[in-house]
C-alpha cells in the first residue's frame, strides 16, 4: 500500500515537472530539449556534423518507476513511459510530423492452450497446443494505429503490435497441428490475454507534450505476472523506422508477499505445516473466544 | 479493500473473501457441517485457481473443525481407537488423492474432473437429503414417529476377518471396513477440499451400527487430522495453499459459524436439512450447468506446467 502510494507520488511528480517546463519548451524548444535531458554525447562523435537541420533524430526514454512492487495491497500499476527527440525537427506537439510507439512486454514463458471439445455431453479439455515461450504481458501503445504509419513487415521484424508479439511453438506441439489450427490457436492467445487485460493496444496512447517530448501512460493490472520487464519506445517519420531505445522494469513482490511466495516454493513441507498450525490456532482461539463470551 | 492473493496470483476484495468466509462458516454452523463443500466451488467461481481452491479450503477445514472436535472430546464423544483406524485408512486416501491432483493438473483435466466430482457428490447427497427431509416433514405432518436405528441387527460388515474391539463404540468388527472408509473420506478432502463429514457420518451409522452420540465426534476427530495431512500434501507437493486466502476465509469463517450455531438453535431439523438439502442442489446445479452449456470461449490458457 506504501509502497503504491510512494509510487504514484513519483509518478505526479514526474508528471507536475513534465507540465512546468512544457511552456517554456513551446517557446525556445531546443534550449530546454538540450537543458532537460543529459548533455550529449554528439559533438564527441565523429562522422555526423552537430546541429545540423538535417541532423539524425534520435529517441531516448525513461520510466517512471524502475521498481514495482507487488505488496499485500497491490492491485496493478500505472508506468509512465516519457521520452524525447534529439534533433527534432518537428514544428509544435501538434504537428504530428514524428510518430511514436511504446512497448512494454513481460518476460517470454511457456504457455500452454487448451481447447474444449464436447464429449460424452460434456465440455472437457479435448486438445492442448505449447508454445516455447510468450509474453506474459504485452501493451503497446502509439501516437496512432500502427498501420497507418508502418508497413506490416516493418511491424513484424520489431515485434510491434498485438498481431506481431513474438509466439514460439513448442516442436512437438508444432508438428502435430495444421497451419490453420496453428492461427487459432495464436489467435486464442491474443483473444484470452487481451481479455484478462494482458495484451493491449492503446492507438492514441503516446502524447506529445513538445516540440520532442513526449509521453505515454500504461497500466499493469495485478495479474501481471512478476518478473523483468523491458519498455522499447520507436521513432517513426513517413514510414521510416529513425530510433529505437530500450529500458527495463522490474516487478516484484515484497514485503510479506514476497516472503509467503519463496516460503511456499522452497520450503513447501514446512510452509504447510505452518498453515496447519495457523489454522489450529485460529480455531482454537476463536472458540475460547466466543465460549467466554457464551457463559 | 483490495488484497494480493500471492500464491492465487490474483488481487481480491477483502470484505469480498471475508464475507464469503462469514456465510460458509454460518451456514456450517447452522447445519452442523464443514462447509469445505461450499467454499471449494466458490472460490473457483471468485477465479481462484480450481488446485489452489482446494489447496486453500484444506487448511481452512483444519480451523473449522479443531474446535467442534475439541468439545466433542471433552465430552467423551470420540472413539479414540476406531478414529485412529479411520484416520490410518485416511492417511493413505490423501496420499492417493493429492497424487492425482498432481497428474490431473498436468494433464490440463484436474478442473473438470473437480467440477464432475462436486456435480456427482452435490447431486447425489443433495437429493438424498432432499427427499429424506420432505419425508420426514411429511411424516411428522401425520403424526407418526421417525424412523429408529437397530443396534442389534447385523450386516455383511460383520463377517470380514481382522476384527478389532472398539470398546468407546460398544463394536467388535473387521478394521478393514472403517480402514476403506477412511482412505474414501481421505480420498475426498484430497481431491476435493472436503471434510467428508457428509460420507463418513452415514457410513458410520449405517455401515458400521456405530452409536450415534461417537459418531459426530469420531468423524469430527478424523477430519482434524487428515485435512492437517491434505494441507500439508498440497503445500508440499503442489504449493496450492494460500495462506493469506486461507487466513482471511478462516477469519470470516469462524466468526460466521457462531452466528450459524446460534441460529440453527431456533430452527426445526427437517426445516434445516431441507434447507442444507436445496443450497447443496443449486451449488450442484451452477457446477454442472457450466458442464454441460457450450462454452462461449472454447480456449484457454494455463502455465505450462508440464513443459518444466
Amino acid at each position: 500500500m506504501m509502497m503504491r502510494r510512494a509510487a504514484l507520488v513519483l509518478m505526479t511528480l514526474w508528471i507536475v515537472a513534465a507540465g512546468a517546463a512544457e511552456p517554456v519548451n513551446a517557446g525556445e524548444g531546443a534550449v530546454v530539449a538540450q537543458a532537460t535531458k543529459k548533455p550529449k554525447p554528439r559533438p564527441a562523435a565523429p562522422q555526423p556534423p552537430p546541429l545540423q537541420p538535417t541532423a539524425q533524430e534520435r529517441v531516448e526514454a525513461d520510466v517512471s518507476t524502475r521498481t514495482i512492487a507487488i505488496t499485500s495491497g497491490y492491485s496493478g500499476a500505472e508506468i509512465l513511459v516519457f521520452g524525447a527527440i534529439e534533433n527534432s525537427r518537428q514544428p509544435s506537439a501538434e504537428s504530428g510530423f514524428y510518430d511514436v510507439a511504446v512497448v512494454i512486454e513481460g518476460a517470454p514463458e511457456p504457455l500452454m492452450v487448451r481447447k474444449k471439445g464436447r464429449v460424452a455431453g460434456l465440455w472437457v479439455n479435448t486438445s492442448t497446443f505449447n508454445f516455447n515461450a510468450v509474453p506474459s504481458y504485452y501493451a503497446v501503445a502509439s501516437t496512432r494505429p500502427l498501420e497507418e504509419f508502418a508497413d506490416a513487415a516493418l511491424l513484424e521484424e520489431n515485434a510491434l503490435g498485438l498481431e506481431a508479439v513474438r509466439m514460439s511453438a513448442a516442436a512437438d506441439s508444432a508438428v502435430r497441428v495444421s497451419s490453420e489450427d496453428l492461427v487459432a490457436f495464436k489467435d486464442a492467445v491474443r483473444r484470452l490475454k487481451q481479455s484478462a487485460d494482458l495484451f493491449k493496444r492503446a492507438d492514441y496512447g503516446v502524447i506529445f507534450t513538445g516540440r520532442s517530448l513526449f509521453r505515454a501512460t500504461i497500466s499493469l493490472p495485478a495479474t501481471v505476472p512478476v518478473g523483468p520487464l523491458t519498455a522499447r519506445v520507436f521513432l517513426f517519420h513517413e514510414g521510416q523506422l529513425l530510433s529505437k531505445y530500450q529500458a527495463r522494469v522490474v516487478l516484484e513482490r515484497e514485503g510479506i508477499e514476497r516472503w509467503l511466495y519463496a516460503f511456499a516454493f522452497e520450503r513447501p513441507f514446512l510452509y504447510g505445516i505452518v498453515a496447519v498450525l495457523l489454522a489450529l490456532i485460529t480455531g482454537l482461539a476463536a472458540s475460547a473466544v466466543f465460549r467466554r463470551r457464551g457463559t | 479493500m483490495n488484497i494480493y492473493l500471492p500464491i492465487a496470483e490474483m488481487s481480491e476484495s477483502v470484505l469480498v473473501l471475508l464475507g464469503m468466509g462469514a456465510a460458509v462458516g454460518f451456514l456450517s454452523g447452522l447445519f452442523g457441517v464443514g462447509g469445505g463443500f461450499l467454499i471449494t466451488p466458490l472460490l473457483i467461481f471468485t477465479g481462484v485457481p480450481a488446485p489452489v481452491a482446494v489447496g486453500t479450503s484444506t487448511a481452512q477445514l483444519v480451523a473449522s473443525s479443531i474446535s467442534g472436535a475439541l468439545a466433542q472430546y471433552n465430552r467423551n464423544n470420540v472413539d479414540i481407537k476406531l478414529g485412529s483406524v479411520l484416520l490410518g485408512g485416511g492417511l493413505v486416501g490423501t496420499l492417493i488423492g493429492v497424487e492425482i491432483v498432481r497428474i490431473l493438473r498436468q494433464a490440463g483435466q484436474f478442473d473438470v474432473f473437480l467440477a464432475l466430482c462436486y456435480v456427482l457428490f452435490l447431486g447425489v447427497i443433495g437429493t438424498l437429503m432432499f427427499i429424506e427431509s420432505v419425508q420426514t416433514v411429511w411424516k411428522s405432518r401425520l403424526g407418526a414417529a421417525p424412523l429408529s436405528r437397530r443396534p442389534g441387527a447385523h450386516n455383511w460388515v460383520h463377517g470380514l476377518p481382522l476384527k478389532m474391539r472398539f470398546h468407546r463404540s460398544k463394536l467388535y468388527i473387521s478394521a478393514i471396513p472403517p480402514l476403506l472408509i477412511g482412505a474414501f473420506v481421505g480420498f475426498l478432502a484430497a481431491i476435493m477440499g472436503v471434510g467428508g463429514g457428509f460420507v463418513m457420518v452415514p457410513a458410520l451409522i449405517y455401515l458400521l451400527r456405530v452409536p450415534t452420540n461417537v459418531v459426530v465426534g469420531t468423524s469430527l476427530f478424523q477430519t482434524v487430522f487428515v485435512a492437517a495431512a491434505a494441507t500439508i500434501l498440497h503445500a508440499g507437493t503442489i504449493s496450492s495453499v494460500d495462506l493469506v486466502l486461507a487466513a482471511i476465509l478462516m477469519v470470516g469463517g469462524v466468526i460466521g459459524a457462531q452466528f450459524g450455531a446460534s441460529a440453527g438453535s431456533q430452527l426445526k431439523g427437517e426445516q434445516l436439512r431441507l434447507l442444507l438439502a436445496g443450497i447443496v442442489l443449486l451449488v450442484c446445479l451452477r457446477l454442472g450447468w457450466d458442464l454441460v452449456v457450450t462454452p462461449a470461449e472454447l480456449y484457454s490458457l494455463a502455465r505450462a506446467a508440464g513443459a518444466s
